[in-house]
């Protein structure tokens, strides 16, 4: 299979829901891969050969066939990993994908994170494309770029190194931004790696203004009171 | 045989009279002849006892059935009799048995579709909470924020419905397996993590890497979850700690889950296990169905787990599983 751009993968989705799959569509080109929705469920298969994507993101319960059939029917022609999406959570439902051929099982409700996540744990298993992928990430807010495995704050000429913590929370402040990131959000990203408290979060949030302070940045994060915090940058210059 | 004498006893005194009368008949008439009544005395009873022993013969087995117990319906069909009696009572009671097949049939299949409605409806109400949740993820404001909490809230009233509704087939629906107790409390409390946020609750998890319980690891999450959400929900607000514990007692794992809330009256300890008991935490914090720590209990049996609750009002709640 070819790829079109760099790092550009075709994702095809079989949803016969289409608020969700719309949803699903303008989630994955948020990070840069196109997304395809198919809308006629009797011609599954005519739709995955003309497009042949990437990853197969599929429903279980469709019109006239279900998902277990296409994903047979996908199988006889190609080996293009296929994630099963579907509210039925029985150990059953998952065995029954898992040996139609299927690669991964997502439940409803699901967190767009999971589904990005198995997105591209398959694409990096089928296509072993590390390169494309590893261009590495960063997160961009008025001059203040971010990098988060690298776990460095740049702004202008500067830049500090960040903790973990802290650069999960800075991460959740610059997409927020100029809009307020509550507490809720930042404490849930948090999570992801410990289960932080509220003191732990004001602790971290010092210490990320420190950071930003020695940036030349020291007012730019603003407590919001009852709602949270705002990280705010678009007023000021880099200083060189 | 002693019902068949119950049965007989007036028979007998009836026979034993009549005998008597007739000899006491002849005896006045001034017949004197003893030993030849005596020898019509006993042949009368001997032909009367000739007639119960071929009666108790022909009815052991139908005065054995009514003197038993019955222990299951299907001992109402009987092999066949051959004294009218029992056959009659055979055919009633196989009769009888039929009828009540018919209408339990009925009623199974009536609750059989029930289920599969309940079962169906769940699965589809998943998808419009899906579409909220995807939309809410999204957007940042708190108003988002606020329709996610309650999404939440439905999620876990949904999955409640779903996992009471599969209970009554538990055997079809569990494997007993080994399961990393931290990654499946891990599991659980990130389940949660938006409710304990919200609450402003924070858990701890106090478990050593590797230890591994044998359960069935999908219905243990979801009892973890039920435990988690009335730690979260009668601590709200209070900044304290849910600590989720393990450790081992003799050669048994204990998992324990202490919350620092309100705690449960003691009145109302004994039957906090009971099916739609929501005793005074109930009526005070109203999302309360009383099925929650019903259902727990159900299932930590048919694991062969156990389950111990210990509550002081004011001080929190410790509930305490054993994997056996």
């Amino acid at each position: 299979m070819d790829k079109g751009a760099a790092s550009m993968y075709k994702i095809l989705i079989v949803e016969d829901d289409p608020k969700i799959a719309d949803l699903l569509k303008a989630h994955i080109e948020k990070y840069g891969d196109t997304a395809i929705v198919i809308h006629e469920f009797d011609r599954v298969l005519e739709q995955f050969q003309l497009h042949s994507p990437h990853v197969v993101l599929l429903d279980i319960n469709l019109p006239s066939f279900d998902g277990y059939y296409w994903c047979r029917q996908i199988r006889q022609v190609s080996t293009c990993p296929i994630i099963f999406i579907s509210a039925r959570d029985g150990k059953m439902d998952q065995v029954m994908a898992l040996e139609n051929g299927a690669d991964d099982f997502i439940t409803k409700p699901f967190y767009y994170e999971i589904v990005m996540a198995k997105i591209h744990s398959q694409l990096r298993r089928v296509y072993g494309d590390y390169a494309a992928k590893n261009e590495e990430r960063t997160v961009e807010q008025g001059g203040l770029i971010l990098y988060p495995e690298r776990m460095e704050l740049h702004f202008g000429e500067r830049n500090v190194p960040l903790s973990k913590k802290e650069t999960i929370l800075m991460e959740t402040l610059m997409e927020r931004s100029p809009r307020v990131a509550s507490r809720e959000d930042i404490l849930e990203k948090l999570w992801d790696d410990a289960f932080v408290d509220d003191n732990t979060l004001s602790v971290n949030i010092t210490r990320v203004r420190k950071r930003l302070a020695e940036l030349g940045l020291g007012e730019a994060l603003e407590t919001v009171r009852g709602l949270g915090y705002r990280l705010n940058i678009n007023a000021k210059e880099p200083k060189k | 045989m002693k019902l068949f004498i119950r049965e007989h006893l007036p028979l007998m005194i009836f026979t034993l009279v009549q005998l008597l009368a007739v000899l006491a008949v002849f005896w006045f008439d001034g017949y004197d002849h003893p030993l030849t009544a005596l020898y019509a005395l006993f042949l009368g009873l001997f032909v009367f006892a000739g007639y119960l022993g071929l009666r108790y013969a022909t009815h052991r087995g139908f005065y054995a059935r009514l003197s038993r117990p019955v222990a299951s319906l299907a001992e109402s069909v009987h092999k066949h009799e051959p004294a009218p009696l029992p056959a009659a009572l055979s055919d009633l009671m196989e009769n009888q048995y039929r009828q009540y097949q018919n209408m339990l049939q009925h009623w199974e299949r009536k609750n059989e579709q029930y289920m599969t409605f309940l079962n169906q409806w769940i699965h589809q109400m998943k998808t419009p909470l899906s579409v909220i949740e995807m939309i809410t993820q999204d957007g940042g404001d708190e108003r988002m924020g606020s329709i996610s909490e309650e999404t939440d809230r439905l999620r876990r009233g949904l999955d409640m419905a779903l996992y009471a509704a599969r209970l009554d087939t538990f055997e079809q629906d569990f494997s007993v397996d080994n399961a990393d107790l931290k990654q499946l409390v891990n599991e659980a409390v990130h389940e949660y993590k938006r409710y304990f946020i919200r609450s402003h609750v924070y858990p701890e998890v106090l478990i050593e890497e590797g230890i591994s319980v044998r359960t069935d690891a999908k219905w243990m999450r979801f009892i973890l979850g039920q435990l988690l959400n009335n730690a979260i929900k009668y601590s709200a607000g209070s900044g304290k700690k849910v600590t989720i514990s393990a450790s081992w007692e003799h050669r048994d794992v204990i998992l324990e889950i202490r919350d620092r809330g309100v705690g449960i009256p003691k009145e109302d300890l004994p039957r906090v296990f009971r099916p739609f008991y929501t005793g005074a935490n109930g009526r005070r914090f109203k999302e309360s169905t009383g099925m929650g720590l019903y259902i727990v209990k159900e299932v930590i049996v048919k694991l062969n787990h156990r389950i111990e609750l210990e509550s002081a009002e004011g001080e929190g709640t410790l509930v305490r599983i054993r994997f056996g």
